[in-house]
């Protein structure tokens, strides 16, 4: 009995890691909807000194912070339908449920993230000093080095930071 | 006869104005000046200055936010939110939706963004009030607080100058709370609020609908109030735990902030 399950085992084993191989190539090819804006959070915002009075530029400023982050991975291809929107994110992450992906520019995870372009972005062997991403591929290795949490993902190696509340990925040379 | 004809005249008149409040934006625009009532202005200064009264209290939201597709589709997510807060310089604040989890912690001297399901985490030095945190937070970090409006009414970084309609809608319940229900009118954003007649003119409901995206998508939260909440230093302050790491709060950029400003 038990000379018979462990085939079977393995067998559904191969098709679950088969299937998932699957969705993160169709992934790539579909991309899926593009989130281009979301609901703001608050009427009035906190933040713009001088433009205090004029609620509205002090959101646009702060996204655009966004868009120069989308530029170093070379993946803005959505139209700019409103100047202050450049909010590049794919469909079909749903293995990364509870990693944390790139979302528009709150506290508002949701499905619609980045995880097959910039999976795509890591596998490059020779990644740009500087270049970011916004997940690193489940290979990588965490490392701390001097108090702060690196990923190593063989030569390659990224550093994590808070980019408002959502986490990028900066590669960077290895850390002594 | 008169009688009759004054009657006519009454009926008509709000019937007019309310007319002016769905007119769409340009047209609202140019009967803005009227459109404000001082009753409606009036409720928004009783809540702002009641909410700058409070020291300690906590509320929790039960919250939906819209999404905008590039083709225009609007997607709905549901989620939490939960301030804890010690005025003028305790604030823990507490995000959950399906897809993210994200804690904020202020004590007056420093600000932490953790993930409790990534465990990283990364602190800063900040100013000594949420006032100015919220400007900080907003202008160096890129972080706009949600419900960040519960903070500013009753200040001047929410004049009611730059109120372009202001309407008292009607009674409404919100639970089984009664409450009142207005309509405002900002540069883009339409919104409503749903306010507790009496002594504790609290916010109860909150829609914030985007109109400077043609797809106009909302921000709904629904409030639940503790005024007089007893909360611990430990609120405010960061203890990470041992299995999280610390990474690095990076500034936003000046320079592409700037240039993209119009």
């Amino acid at each position: 009995m038990n000379t018979l399950r462990h085939p079977v085992s393995l067998g559904l084993c191969l098709c679950l890691l088969t299937g998932t191989g699957a969705l993160l190539v169709s992934s790539d090819a579909e991309a899926g909807p593009h989130a281009r804006g979301g609901a703001r959070t608050s009427v009035n915002h906190a933040g713009g000194g001088a433009r205090a009075a004029n609620v509205n530029r002090g959101a646009t400023a702060n996204r655009s912070a966004n868009v120069n982050r989308n530029t170093n991975v070379n993946r803005n291809t959505n139209v700019n339908r409103n100047t202050n929107i450049n909010r590049d994110v794919n469909i079909h992450n749903d293995i990364d449920v509870d990693v944390d992906n790139r979302w528009h520019d709150g506290w508002y995870d949701h499905p619609v993230a980045a995880a097959a372009a910039v999976t795509t972005a890591a596998a490059v062997t020779a990644a740009a000093i500087g270049s970011i991403v916004y997940s690193v591929p489940p290979s990588c290795v965490t490392t701390v080095v001097n108090g702060m949490a690196y990923q190593q993902c063989g030569s390659t190696w990224y550093e994590p930071q808070y980019a408002g509340t959502t986490v990028q990925y900066v590669v960077v040379n290895p850390p002594n | 006869m008169r009688h009759a004809i004054c009657l006519a005249l009454g009926l008509l008149l709000p019937a007019t104005s309310a007319a002016q409040s769905d007119a769409p934006p340009s047209a609202a625009a140019a009967s803005a000046a009227a459109a404000v009532q001082p009753e409606a202005v009036a409720a928004l200064e009783r809540m702002g200055t009641y909410l700058r009264s409070l020291k300690n209290f906590t509320v929790h939201g039960d919250t939906t936010i819209d999404l905008v597709m590039d083709d225009g589709q609007k997607l709905e997510f549901p989620g939490t939110v939960d301030y804890k807060v010690r005025a003028p310089n305790g604030l823990q604040l507490d995000i959950r939706s399906d897809r993210k989890e994200r804690q904020l912690f202020y004590d007056g001297k420093t600000l932490t963004v953790y993930g409790p399901k990534n465990k990283l985490y990364a602190s800063t030095d900040a100013p000594p009030t949420i006032g100015a945190l919220l400007d900080a937070a907003s202008d160096k970090y890129g972080i706009e607080l949600p419900l960040a409006d519960l903070f500013l009414w009753g200040t001047d970084k929410a004049p009611t100058a730059s109120l372009q309609s202001a309407v008292f809608v009607g009674p409404a319940r919100i639970g089984n709370s009664p409450t009142e229900h207005y309509a405002f009118r900002q540069e883009g954003v339409d919104w409503q609020v749903w306010i507790e007649p009496g002594a504790k003119p609290l916010p109860r409901r909150l829609v914030i609908t985007t109109t400077d995206d043609p797809a106009q998508p909302q921000y709904a939260s629904t409030l639940t109030w503790n005024t007089n909440a007893a909360l611990k230093d430990s609120a405010f302050t960061f203890t990470p735990p041992k299995d999280a790491s610390r990474i690095r709060l990076v500034e936003v950029d000046a320079v592409a902030v700037g240039g993209a400003t119009p």
